[in-house]
């Protein structure tokens, strides 16, 4: 190929400076797929999309979901997503940013959801995670729990647990800890 | 040196305290340090060997500057031995680093007791004949040979010794040891203490496949006549009932125990290469054999009497879905009998060691236990002689390579390699070494070439026109890409052989630069 | 047997190759003392990375008979780094690894020239990756590969029957290492699969369950990432974890020691803790040093010629005797990243609206509700609701002005189309040509345009 780098060079230094262009961030391959799964969102209607860095940034966003039946009915719940540059090779970053009482989103907003972390799989998008994260609400699951104390009372005494969620999602304490209103 | 353990700390991950301490004391000579020499041992300086001898007698020409990274503008005229060893030493102050201006072939010549000092010796850019004499010297001095060589886009790298015995072969898929188609008494009760069916489904899909797949193994066989699952249809009913179990769909560990039942089916006994090693002759132990081949012999009692055709158990188990309580106590079912196994071993040791008159505690047993825990994954690697591969090679596998399309180009530089040795003991210089009279020592090249070929039994068989061109072109070159390429290979051949860890090359390995498809030729 | 024809020459041994002519060689190689000049003189060779392969790979090039070479490196020098990174010593810790590692080579192969750039590789213009003939990458990260992968092909253009336009084209070459395993591999963008064509080689890391790390802990590294992932926030709300500060390593190592004991688990280790903590690849000097002499040869020969190349892609296994393997992996057609995408030629009245009803006919899409994205600009999105209205004014507005009235560029658009008789959604990547525009004179056009 020698002899077509010396071609271009030989122009480059005739063209010194001839071509300044507007620096441009270059796409990465995560966000021309994000793209596509932004594009083809069908949410729940309960469930809504914002783009806090306005319309170019697809990479952070956030998704509230209230959840219009079971324990969590009538509440609001926010979450923040993070895409990584080589999307969909990994999966996004998720957490909750609302306070939750809830047996499998701890209090820091860890949320454990298979298809977040170990069964992540490319073929997997934006939509899926949403649907799992509002199928986390309609049947909050006590067997692989974060919040141990909110799985012991779901198990044990689901109408104890229901009193603690409105308790919570009004706005106050369950147990040490204070939840801040959602409903 | 200050921080060595960080220092050393992305290598200690592969090959651990120990075989880092290993390296340290190993002692390792190199002959010739043009680039290929340099290259392979900058790689175990940075590394933490533990003292090396630099041999070379050339002094430094312009031309080295040009493929060498040791040298540089004010090393023209000065020993090239002298000039590398200082480089090296100064990549790394731990190691002793040592000199000697003296052509090789001259030490090969007159002092071959030198070479006995050494734990390891690597023999760069010699030609043939220098190769036997020193891989014979070495032998007899039970010292750990390494040949390299490049040479235009070409080279190779050959390793010489008796035998090499891994007990951490570490290889990177093997399977796990849970002898779930043989499960011992210890294991099958602490089965039988757990109740598959208990409806609460937090104990249910938190019960390890381990505890699953003993247990309904045990089931099939009460109804099967002491057998497991053995046809087709069979394992494929298996599976069905592990399914079966599953009162929930997300239960990973009834998952798991389906992708891993065939543990269940898989034969019992030990794989074909441990038989191999157990009916070696080595094994037939005298008060000469080594410490490896005294644990062989403890472990092919072993395995005749206590246990039953299985080695002693490894005694760890992989990670899968449980809860933490029925883990750990299977991890401690598991190790308590890798450890009673052990303590058997251990005797059938010391007894084997008093009869062949040896102090019975003189193997740790640090070394018995780790023989035990790598028992299905020890490996001897054997080597012939240079001379005896050069003047009799395997026939069969040469005419295999010679006809086989993948391994035509790297049998062709094998044997190129060789004949352009033969035109320097008649020329007086490599072919294409020089500019001019190129056609004639390319047709010079190939009668050698031919001539080789048919002294060793390949009559018929030619090289292609393109190849021995290309071998003319080369003209002996160093070229530094390559040197890089074989020394690094060298190095970690060297490393292998001086950690006893991981296992070495077979054979002679044949660099192919022109597109990489190098092979490994076991003549 | 002294030669007294030639005078003592530098590369003495590299001239057999350059100088002399071959058949076993590329198809334009022509063998001479110009072609070793040219060599010199007009090929541009960028590093990326000064780590393991970077060291080698910048004494390896210099040593190839290429004389202007870059590198660049956001990092700085550790003790542990020093097992492999061979021109680095204890004293340089702490310093920039490029500029330490372009000025080691510097001070030893007289007349190559080293230029070090001491930052982030998206921290430099697009045009400062067009300067260079070869891409040359010794990294460790699955990002950067594709960072670097999606700009090298972002220079190349297609003609009007899309094949390739040879000038266009930015060779990269790309080695990895892990233990004593690794890979060389060649990219020709528009010839060869390109990162993103195999991506899958890359296994996605492992992630463990975060109930399990919570709930029912098994190993030692549960225990750790327990720590590091769930208990480092509960206590230290807002702080985030920094795994280059020894302070917070050490914390997380406790708390997993503390986690372990309470468990009944064996195994915490400060070294395993930063092991898992910080994804750290065991590397040796050794498999470095085989990888990266295999990039170097490829990139001298894919310049000059003086052999063929390696066609595509180079593993290396040495944990058990030694495996080399070559495998030709095949492009992905339809590939994002490296592919033709559509030519489509566009008035430059034509508007958004008019331009997503030409998708929906266009023979070779049939795409209907598309949205578009030009430059990581959202033209037009139809979802979300939300952005759908923060678009909706675009679209009467015409595509030439939405592109900033460049001449032509690639577009990426979004939609369903039909496949035997099946909506299937897509993602299409489009060269989009303006009629009648004089083209701006962009020098890397100005060869064959």
């Amino acid at each position: 190929m020698i002899r077509l780098f010396k071609v271009k060079e030989k122009q480059r230094e005739l063209a010194e400076n001839a071509n300044g262009g507007p620096p441009v961030k270059k796409q990465t391959a995560g966000e021309l797929r994000l793209h596509k799964d932004i594009s083809e969102l069908n949410l729940p209607k309960s469930c809504n999309i914002s783009f806090p860095n306005g319309k170019d940034d697809l990479m952070n966003f956030e998704v509230s979901i209230r959840p219009d039946e079971g324990y969590y009915l009538g509440g609001t719940f926010l979450f923040s997503f993070q895409v990584s540059p080589i999307y969909p090779h990994e999966a996004p970053k998720v957490k909750c940013k609302t306070k939750v009482y809830h047996p499998n989103i701890d209090l820091e907003g860890n949320v454990c959801l298979n298809i977040l972390r170990e069964d992540w799989k490319p073929v997997l998008n934006i939509n899926t995670i949403v649907y799992g994260l509002y199928h986390l609400f309609t049947e909050p699951n006590y067997e692989d729990p974060l919040n141990h104390d909110a799985a012991a009372v779901l198990r044990d005494n689901p109408k104890m647990f229901e009193s603690n969620v409105r308790r919570a999602m009004a706005g106050g304490y369950v147990g040490q800890s204070f939840f801040a209103r959602c409903l | 040196m200050a921080e060595p353990k960080t220092k050393y700390d992305r290598q200690l991950r592969i090959w651990g305290e120990q075989g880092q301490t290993a390296l340290e004391r190993a002692s390792v000579c190199l002959l010739n340090c043009g680039p290929t020499g340099s290259e392979t041992f900058k790689n175990l300086v940075l590394g933490g060997v533990g003292s090396i001898t630099v041999i070379d007698g050339s002094k430094v020409e312009v031309g080295d500057l040009g493929n060498n990274f040791m040298l540089d503008e004010s090393s023209v005229g000065h020993s090239k031995a002298k000039c590398v060893c200082a480089f090296l030493q100064e990549l790394n102050d731990a190691v002793k680093a040592k000199f000697i201006e003296e052509y090789p072939e001259a030490l090969i010549e007159t002092k071959a007791s030198f070479f006995s000092q050494f734990t390891l010796v690597v023999a760069t850019q010699l030609v043939e004949d220098a190769m036997i004499k020193l891989d014979r010297i070495c032998r007899e001095a039970n010292v750990m040979l390494v040949f390299a060589r490049s040479y235009g886009l070409t080279g190779l790298v050959r390793i010489s010794l008796k035998e090499h015995a891994v007990i951490e072969s570490k290889p990177d898929h093997f399977l796990d040891d849970l002898r779930l188609n043989n499960p011992w008494a210890e294991l099958k009760r602490f089965a039988e203490s757990i109740d598959l069916n208990n409806p609460d489904l937090v104990v249910h899909k938190h019960t390890p496949y381990i505890v699953i797949l003993v247990k309904m193994a045990e089931e099939w066989a009460k109804s099967h006549g002491g057998n497991f699952p053995s046809t087709r249809e069979e394992k494929k009913e298996f599976k069905g009932l592990l399914n079966a179990m599953k009162i929930a769909l997300d239960e990973d560990n009834y998952k798991e125990a389906i992708e891993a039942s065939f543990k269940v089916f898989a034969p019992r006994g030990i794989s074909s290469d441990l038989q191999q090693i157990i009916n070696d002759s080595c094994a037939e132990v005298d008060s000469n054999s080594s410490d490896f081949w005294v644990m062989v012999a403890a472990l092919k009692e072993f395995i005749a009497t206590e246990g039953c055709g299985e080695t002693p158990l490894e005694g760890s188990i992989p990670d899968m879905t449980s809860s933490t309580e029925l883990y750990v106590t299977l991890q401690k079912i598991y190790q308590a009998k890798a450890e009673a196994d052990f303590l058997v071993i251990a005797q059938h040791v010391r007894n084997i060691l008093k009869k062949v008159g040896r102090d019975p505690e003189s193997i740790s047993k640090t070394t018995i236990k780790s023989f035990c825990k790598n028992a299905r994954k020890l490996r001897v690697c054997r080597y012939r002689l240079i001379e005896d591969e050069f003047c009799n090679p395997a026939l069969t596998e040469m005419q295999k390579y010679l006809t086989d399309e993948d391994y035509s180009i790297a049998v062709g530089f094998y044997i190129l390699l060789r004949a352009v040795d033969r035109f320097a003991a008649n020329y007086n210089s490599f072919p294409g070494q020089f500019d001019g009279a190129m056609d004639e020592e390319i047709s010079r090249l190939k009668t050698t070439a031919v001539g080789l070929l048919s002294d060793l039994g390949c009559n018929g068989s030619t090289l292609t026109e393109d190849l021995i061109n290309e071998m003319c072109r080369f003209g002996a070159a160093e070229l530094h890409a390559v040197a890089a390429f074989i020394g690094g290979i060298a190095s970690q051949e060297v490393i292998k052989l001086i950690t006893k860890q991981f296992v070495p090359m077979s054979g002679t390995y044949i660099f192919n630069g022109i597109d990489h498809k190098s092979q490994l030729l076991t003549l | 047997m002294v030669d007294t024809a030639t005078p003592p020459s530098r590369s003495r041994d590299l001239d057999k190759l350059l100088l002399r002519p071959g058949n076993l060689v590329g198809p334009t190689f022509e063998p001479g003392t110009e072609l070793r000049e040219d060599l010199k003189e007009y090929v541009k060779v960028l590093v990326v990375g000064a780590g393991g392969l970077g060291c080698e790979l910048l004494k390896d090039l210099a040593l190839s008979g290429f004389r202007n070479l870059e590198v660049i490196d956001m990092d700085r020098i550790e003790v542990s780094n020093l097992n492999r990174q061979f021109l680095f010593r204890l004293d340089d810790v702490g310093k920039a690894k490029a500029e330490v590692a372009a000025k080691r080579v510097m001070e030893r192969v007289s007349g190559v020239n080293i230029v070090p750039h001491f930052c982030r590789i998206e921290d430099k213009e697009i045009n400062f990756y067009n300067d260079f003939s070869i891409i040359v990458l010794g990294l460790d990260s699955i990002e950067a590969r594709s960072y670097i992968n999606a700009v090298a092909c972002g220079f190349l253009e297609y003609d009007s029957d899309d094949s390739p336009r040879e000038e266009s084209i930015k060779p990269m070459v790309d080695g990895g290492t892990e233990g004593f395993k690794g890979h060389a591999r060649v990219i020709v963008p528009g010839f060869t699969p390109c990162f993103e064509c195999t991506i899958w080689l890359f296994p996605p890391q492992v992630k463990f369950p975060l109930c399990t790390l919570a709930e029912t802990p098994r190993t030692a590294a549960h225990c750790i990432e327990y720590a590091h992932l769930i208990k480092w926030d509960e206590v230290h709300s807002g702080k985030t974890f920094d795994p280059d500060d020894p302070e917070h390593m050490k914390w997380v190592y406790e708390e997993a020691v503390k986690r372990a004991e309470l468990f009944g688990i064996p195994g915490v280790t400060y070294s395993l803790t930063q092991g898992v903590v910080k994804n750290i690849i065991p590397a040796i000097a050794s498999t470095n040093a085989v990888i990266s002499a295999a990039c170097a040869l490829e990139t001298l020969k894919i310049v000059s010629g003086c052999s063929k190349t390696l066609s595509n892609y180079l593993t290396y296994n040495g944990v058990e005797g030694l495996h080399t393997k070559v495998t030709e992996f095949v492009k992905d057609k339809d590939c994002l990243v490296c592919g033709p995408g559509v030519l489509i030629e566009l008035d430059i009245s034509v508007t958004l609206r008019k331009f997503i009803d030409l998708l929906e006919e266009h023979p070779k899409l049939l795409l209907s509700k598309a949205s578009v994205r030009h430059r990581g600009k959202n033209l037009y999105m139809q979802a979300p609701p939300v952005l759908e209205e923060m678009t909706r004014s675009n679209i009467s507005l015409t595509l030439y002005e939405l592109m900033d009235k460049v001449p032509k560029d690639i577009i990426h658009v979004t939609g369903s189309t039909r496949r035997d008789d099946k909506k299937t959604s897509c993602l299409r990547k489009l060269r989009v040509v303006f009629k009648g525009v004089e083209g701006v004179t962009d020098m890397d056009m100005a060869g064959g345009a």
